[in-house]
């Protein structure tokens, strides 16, 4: 199922414009909508090492009826190639088992109502449990409809940077659209990044295909988020560090995503290629 | 932008990858006895939690249950402990063991982390305001959760965190019970569901190390002891009237289970409601017979001391009681285990009909109410959980004794085959069964499990297009080696048909027709298809249904590739070496 998106449809205003978001993704690159109305208000995925339970808040699982209406409505309307996830596991009668071998899945920043009042930019732990075990990336778009008319892979040199550059690639083969790398350089000269996108086979396709890379040599790492065009669909690797580095440090990823009015995918630390 | 390590490091320098990294250098069955050892010592300390805290309750309700409120306390303690797992700690699982099984069975161990503590609160709740029920379940999944964990955490394979979590289960019932033996049985026989030397050392090692937790804060006590039976051969002939009814008993508690559950399930008012009710009818039963609220364990010492009060009738009005509270207590929604109520239910069962004998023979010299009581306890236990070898150890263990090995063996076995015959599934297995869930070790459903239909996928295969012409079609067949031709759309490259050799070889005889005839006028538009998401036994199934050798796998209306019957048969073989060999 890795040409297939999978989608939790929440059925309210703000759920639409998240489900727009998905349509068009789907519309870009060609794959498949998998739409999943929650009937339970939790529901689980059993990923290779773990198992994570999402508790959906409300809205998410209200007006169920309706739900696959609306759903169908817009998927009509957009003409996608799509269908409904029927869930065939239980691990218990109300607690339903989704797979987890999908090609995207669509995250909204929070999903489960605990976190729901949390600042901008937050995201939520249902949805860092899911980054940081899945196999596929997840897609957190903006709250409200927005196209993207290219790619930005936020590049910084490690292995899940590269993870997130080669499914850019990936991403640019499916829709088309161009490619932009961003590199936050952090005393580290160009050379250092060539040499890791050298290692990995992708440098000549990279400078020969034309792809703008975005070197920031200089200032804070906030300011150099300014230069990052808005029209564009980030992809940035994930974090694979636990709770206490990320009160010390803070975390990049929210940072970027408190930031940036972008739509964003986040490819976590085991994702993996077909 | 670099604030991160690189998960796939295996040597990353991190205090919390020590234990992982110092484990993988040890030999496989090392690795799993240490981490059994570890996962015993936390089951067994779970199991005391348990204990300790029905021992609380009991102490603070145990003086007030003759009040005139004391109806309400199940009631209460049932609509909490769901307000707990639902709003609270979220978990919506069932009652413990069957999760257990279907995570083996299904998900490779997985158990999710806050089922080692929620499932033990919701019963203490439950069970300490008087709901009628057990407090084993709650602590198998909470030995199992912990096991499963620790595995994930130390990165074990997933054979290994089946065992372990067999390992928590193990140690949790021994250490609730006191049973190491039982232990080792129950996860043998009704978790992991199969017997190997391999399963025996971990499992056996941590059901000691739980029990000894268990003994070193609780002491070593016998719960039941009993003193010594003289038993006749008339006593040992009579057994087999036992055997018939304690299978009755068992039958009846798992259908008003099974009912109760099915109406409440099917009742349109909030969870808490539906508990609340079930623990206030279980509490006004309690008001007439209090020796059917909670686990109880007073009721059982009683019955094997002799000293429950007199009356055929009044024993067998407690054993219907005892049936209803726990159908109402667990179909209702309360959080508990069926091990407990199962050692009631059967040693009034096993009072009942002594009582019975002696009112009908009085003559003879039978061996006495708790040598039947203990009986019966074994009889309903093995028939409700279909595991015979865990009820006998379980008696022989909870009494001290193996005096009345025999008679225990005997009713054990008698009872789970009379019970088989109505009710052909234990507690646990029934909705698993159900949903077809169940995938014991060594059989086709679970072999087939481990393989899936896209890596059966045969790609190789010539597509054709509806538009095209016979002549065209034939030079296909000419370089191709395979019997089933796709059929696509030219345009949208939708999945159209199939066309097999046999369906157009009158054609390509008659070379008159190559320029005359199109694909789409021979190709069989009907074909059934299957799914990359589709179970292999249903796909078998379809091979039967249709008589073919290969199928079409089609999704969202493209054709991905072929699914033949020898390829998937081949892997079966393999996968099956691959098992055997592990």
């Amino acid at each position: 199922m890795k040409n297939q998106l999978l989608h939790i449809f929440r059925n309210t205003p703000f759920g639409r414009e998240i489900f727009l978001q998905t349509i068009y993704f789907c519309k870009t690159t060609g794959l498949h909508l998998k739409v999943y109305v929650p009937t339970h208000p939790q529901f689980l995925m059993y990923f290779a090492n773990e198992v994570v339970t999402v508790d959906l808040d409300k809205p998410f699982f209200r007006s169920s009826e309706t739900a696959r209406e609306h759903a169908k409505e817009l998927i009509r309307a957009a003409g996608v190639d799509a269908s409904f996830l029927e869930p065939k596991g239980f691990s218990a009668s109300i607690l339903p088992d989704i797979p987890v071998d999908f090609g995207v899945m669509t995250c909204p920043r929070v999903i489960s109502g605990v976190s729901s009042k949390l600042h901008l930019g937050h995201i939520g732990p249902n949805v860092r449990t899911i980054i940081k075990n899945a196999e596929f990336p997840v897609l957190i778009p903006t709250p409200i409809y927005k196209e993207w008319r290219r790619i930005i892979v936020f590049f910084g040199g490690s292995a899940n940077k590269i993870k997130a550059l080669l499914y850019g690639i990936h991403l640019q083969l499916l829709s088309g659209n161009p490619m932009m790398l961003f590199t936050y350089a952090e005393n580290k000269p160009k050379a250092y990044y060539e040499q890791i996108l050298e290692e990995h086979n992708v440098l000549s396709g990279i400078k020969s295909g034309g792809v703008e890379w975005l070197f920031v040599e200089k200032g804070h790492f906030k300011e150099a988020l300014y230069d990052v065009p808005p029209d564009g669909l980030m992809i940035a690797g994930a974090y694979g560090h636990g709770l206490i580095k990320e009160v010390l440090f803070g975390d990049l990823m929210e940072e970027m995503h408190a930031m940036l009015p972008n739509n964003v995918v986040i490819v976590g630390p085991h994702y993996r290629e077909d | 932008m670099e604030k991160e390590e690189d998960p796939d490091a295996p040597m990353s320098l991190h205090i919390s990858s020590l234990p992982r990294r110092l484990l993988s250098k040890l030999d496989e069955r090392l690795q799993l006895i240490i981490v059994a050892a570890v996962v015993g010592v936390a089951a067994g300390y779970a199991s005391v939690l348990m204990n300790l805290g029905l021992d609380l309750a009991e102490h603070v309700l145990g003086p007030l249950r003759t009040y005139w409120y004391a109806p309400f306390f199940p009631a209460c303690g049932a609509a909490l402990s769901i307000f707990f797992m639902r709003n609270l700690i979220k978990d919506l699982g069932g009652h413990g063991v069957p999760e257990v099984i279907y995570s083996i069975s299904k998900r490779g161990g997985l158990i999710r982390l806050r089922s080692s503590f929620s499932h033990i609160i919701g019963c203490l709740l439950t069970l300490g305001s008087g709901g009628s029920a057990g407090p084993e379940a709650p602590v198998v999944i909470s030995g199992g959760s912990i096991g499963s964990n620790m595995a994930s955490k130390l990165y074990l394979k997933e054979r290994q965190r089946v065992q372990i979590v067999g390992c928590g289960a193990a140690a949790a019932i021994a250490a609730i019970f006191n049973a190491p033996v039982t232990g080792i049985a129950f996860a043998l026989e009704a978790v992991l569901g199969e017997w190997t030397v391999i399963n025996v050392v971990p499992i056996a090692i941590a059901s000691i190390l739980g029990t000894e937790v268990s003994r070193a804060l609780q002491g070593n006590q016998i719960p039941f002891q009993h003193r010594a039976f003289h038993v006749t051969n008339l006593d040992l002939t009579a057994c087999l009237g036992l055997a018939f009814l304690t299978a009755v008993s068992s039958v009846i508690l798992l259908r008003l289970l099974s009912y109760i559950n099915s109406k409440s399930a099917g009742w349109v008012a909030p969870r808490w409601l539906r508990a609340a009710l079930g623990g206030g009818l279980v509490g006004g039963i309690g008001l007439l017979v209090p020796y059917v609220l909670g686990e109880g364990y007073p009721c059982i010492r009683s019955v094997i001391s002799a000293q429950y009060p007199p009356g055929l009738i009044l024993a067998g009005m407690s054993v219907l009681a005892k049936i209803l509270a726990t159908a109402l207590t667990l179909g209702s929604g309360g959080i508990g285990g069926i091990f407990a109520p199962c050692l009631v239910i059967g040693s009034l069962t096993g009072l009942f009909y002594q009582r019975g004998l002696t009112v009908l023979l009085p003559q003879i010299p039978w061996a006495g109410e708790s040598y039947f009581g203990l009986l019966g306890m074994a009889g309903v236990t093995s028939s409700v959980i279909q595991a015979p070898m865990t009820g006998i150890f379980l008696i022989m263990e909870i009494t001290g004794g193996y005096d009345v090995l025999v008679s225990v063996a005997l009713v054990s076995v008698l009872s789970a085959t009379l019970s088989h015959f109505f009710e052909p599934f234990s507690v646990y297995h029934a909705e698993l069964i159900e949903r077809g869930d169940l995938l014991r070790p060594r059989t086709d459903a679970r072999v087939l499990s481990e393989l899936s239909v896209m890596e059966l996928l045969e790609r190789d295969c010539h597509v054709v297009h509806p538009d095209m012409r016979l002549r065209e079609f034939a030079h296909i067949v000419e370089t191709s080696h395979r019997k089933y031709f796709p059929v696509e759309d030219s345009r949208d490259g939708r999945f159209q048909g199939m066309i097999h050799l046999d369906d157009i070889r009158p054609y390509l005889f008659d070379q008159g027709l190559y320029d005359s005839v199109l694909v789409e006028e021979i190709m069989n538009r009907q074909m059934v298809s299957v799914s990359p998401e589709d179970e292999l036994p249903d796909i078998l199934r379809k091979f039967d249904e249709t008589h073919s050798w290969s199928l079409p796998v089609v999704q969202n209306g493209r054709f991905l590739g072929l699914i033949s019957k020898a390829t998937l048969l081949d892997h079966y073989r393999k996968e099956l070496v691959a098992q055997e060999a592990e």
